[in-house]
């Protein structure tokens, strides 16, 4: 790659060597009318110089066009071919100025061709292989992925079964209680009622709990800043929070930065013994980069089935996940999520 | 006592109606979305406006948005939010601007038909009404600087924070109104709040002092 110092000093020879021939070039001309005609011998100069000031043109034209670079893929090959394709026209115009007849710049452009041709086969090989690595990395990713989602449901299954259809089974019960002994005795009837409302209460709020674990509503209602501070906000310890984002990311980005924030802090209040807790999420590039700090006792490990949920969730959007907990603290958990939008 | 319902449920909204009706509160429009609360509220200019959080279109915080908007076009149309979840982000732009006459309770609690019915006459009076998940939030937060409140000191704190009066301190404790007076005053002075008459302000100066970071 060429930095961008470089290039300009480059694009400044570049037009001052194209004066240069321009004026060279109309000096020799006057030269060579001056002196009585005769064979317009200027032409091999004129053809030599353009040959050079072209090649410049063309590096530099590589360079400015993303398009050309993403056409070529990097800019090698791209120089390359639009070389041999200048070094082929000179071919071409010597032939011309040297009065036609054999056409053997054939021979050169094809041999010219020939190695853009081979320059091309192999760094599609490489790409291949490169295309073969990444395949390798999301058949892995997304298979984590899957594992994650599928925990996740049956976590909400056994919460659903445990929790809300059990309590829901016993509001029916007291319910059908209360209207047995309605007529016989209503002071029994409405004991079994008011047993009743507490558990469409108790089914209430496990239920909450349940769609708050899926997806916080405030999340979705007000974005990262507001949601990581409700978190904070319930937590027993001092949790500072910065949330520092231009937008709203896109909703999986954020929904996944969240949860990372959520299991960090949740783990760090259980295990850690923390006296502080700093949750700072920012922008870093094309990436939004979940930073979750505390000053406990260190130790926390992937085995905690939590940590490794989260690193399946950050891969599947292609992030990373980097835990940094040594014997005695501090503990660092960072997810960088790529978020282009 | 007139009343305007905003929610998106039908199941809800005719069971809240009835509910309202059965005792005694008129309700003169149920309506499903946040523009046309603000319309029904404007036009029939009800006492208490009865609002759900999540309305459509985006299914998101429509109706506090629309109920934080009719606090300022018309102020003297109480409102009240009723919601699946309770947020303390919300509950502090409810009550942000300062005025009494306001609530905010969990759906759960239509289920005590007599709270939840005490709570809309409170709010429509000008009270306040925060519902108890609320308050444990910020009781929870303020946990350390309460240590020096007896434990039945703190549940009147909390029931203060709700914006019950004490007479319904009382009630719920099943104490004296003369024991719940001993016990608010001895909070005032430990918290050193200003004592205060209004039940809203008092709400306001109990909140202010749980948020209070240090």
């Amino acid at each position: 790659m060429i930095d961008n110092g470089a290039m300009q000093r480059f694009r400044r020879t570049v037009h001052a060597a194209a004066w240069a021939a321009v004026l060279g070039n109309a000096l020799l001309v006057v030269v060579w009318a001056t002196t009585g005609g005769g064979t317009f011998w200027p032409k091999w100069v004129i053809l030599s110089s353009a040959l050079l000031v072209g090649a410049g043109w063309w590096i530099e034209a590589v360079d400015r066009s993303p398009r050309a670079r993403a056409l070529f893929r990097g800019r090698g090959l791209a120089l390359h071919a639009g070389l041999s394709a200048l070094l082929g026209l000179f071919m071409i115009g010597v032939w011309l100025c040297s009065g036609l007849g054999y056409f053997w710049p054939a021979w050169v452009i094809f041999a010219l061709g020939l190695a853009v041709v081979v320059h091309a086969a192999l760094l599609r090989s490489v790409r291949d292989g490169e295309l073969q690595e990444r395949v390798e990395e999301l058949t892995v990713s997304r298979a984590g992925a899957v594992d994650a989602a599928e925990a996740q449901l049956r976590r909400i299954e056994r919460d659903l079964h445990d929790g809300a259809q059990a309590r829901l089974v016993a509001l029916g019960m007291n319910l059908g209680l209360a209207e047995q002994q309605l007529g016989k005795d209503p002071e029994r009837a409405a004991e079994h009622l008011a047993d009743a409302r507490a558990a469409a209460s108790e089914a209430l709020k496990e239920l909450r709990d349940l769609a708050r674990g899926i997806h916080p509503p405030i999340l979705a209602d007000r974005g990262l800043g507001p949601a990581i501070g409700a978190l904070a906000s319930h937590a027993a310890v001092p949790v500072s929070v910065d949330v520092e984002l231009a937008g709203r990311p896109p909703a999986a980005v954020e929904t996944a930065a969240y949860f990372v924030a959520a299991e960090a802090l949740a783990n760090a209040l259980k295990h850690a013994d923390a006296a502080r807790i700093d949750v700072d999420v920012h922008e870093r590039g094309d990436d939004l980069v979940v930073r979750v700090l505390d000053d406990g006792r260190g130790g926390a490990s992937e085995e905690n089935g939590g940590l490794h949920g989260l690193r399946q969730r950050v891969e599947a959007l292609d992030g990373s996940l980097r835990i940094a907990s040594p014997a005695g603290g501090p503990t660092v958990i960072e997810a960088v999520l790529p978020c282009a939008r | 006592m007139r009343a305007v319902i905003a929610e998106d449920l039908a199941l809800l909204r005719d069971g809240l109606t009835r509910l309202l009706r059965d005792n005694g509160i008129e309700v003169v429009d149920a309506v499903d979305n946040g523009d046309a609360l603000v319309h029904a509220v404007l036009r029939d200019e009800p006492d208490i406006a009865i609002v759900d959080i999540r309305l459509p279109p985006t299914f998101r915080d429509e109706g506090l948005r629309a109920a934080i908007e009719l606090r300022e076009r018309r102020p003297q149309t109480a409102v009240l939010i009723v919601s699946q979840y309770v947020e303390q982000a919300y509950a502090r732009e409810l009550l942000a601007d300062g005025r009494g006459g306001v609530g905010y309770l969990l759906k759960d609690r239509v289920m005590d038909v007599d709270a939840f019915v005490d709570a809309v006459r409170r709010v429509a009076e000008g009270g306040t009404a925060l519902d108890p998940e609320v308050v444990a939030n910020f009781v929870g937060r303020g946990h350390d600087r309460l240590e020096r409140l007896t434990p039945r000191e703190r549940e009147v704190l909390a029931l203060m924070a709700e914006g019950r009066s004490n007479a319904s301190i009382a009630d719920a404790l099943v104490l004296t109104v003369g024991a719940v007076e001993k016990h608010v005053a001895s909070i005032l002075q430990k918290l050193q709040l200003p004592p205060s008459e209004d039940t809203h302000r008092r709400v306001l100066a109990v909140l202010a002092y749980l948020e209070e970071t240090g």
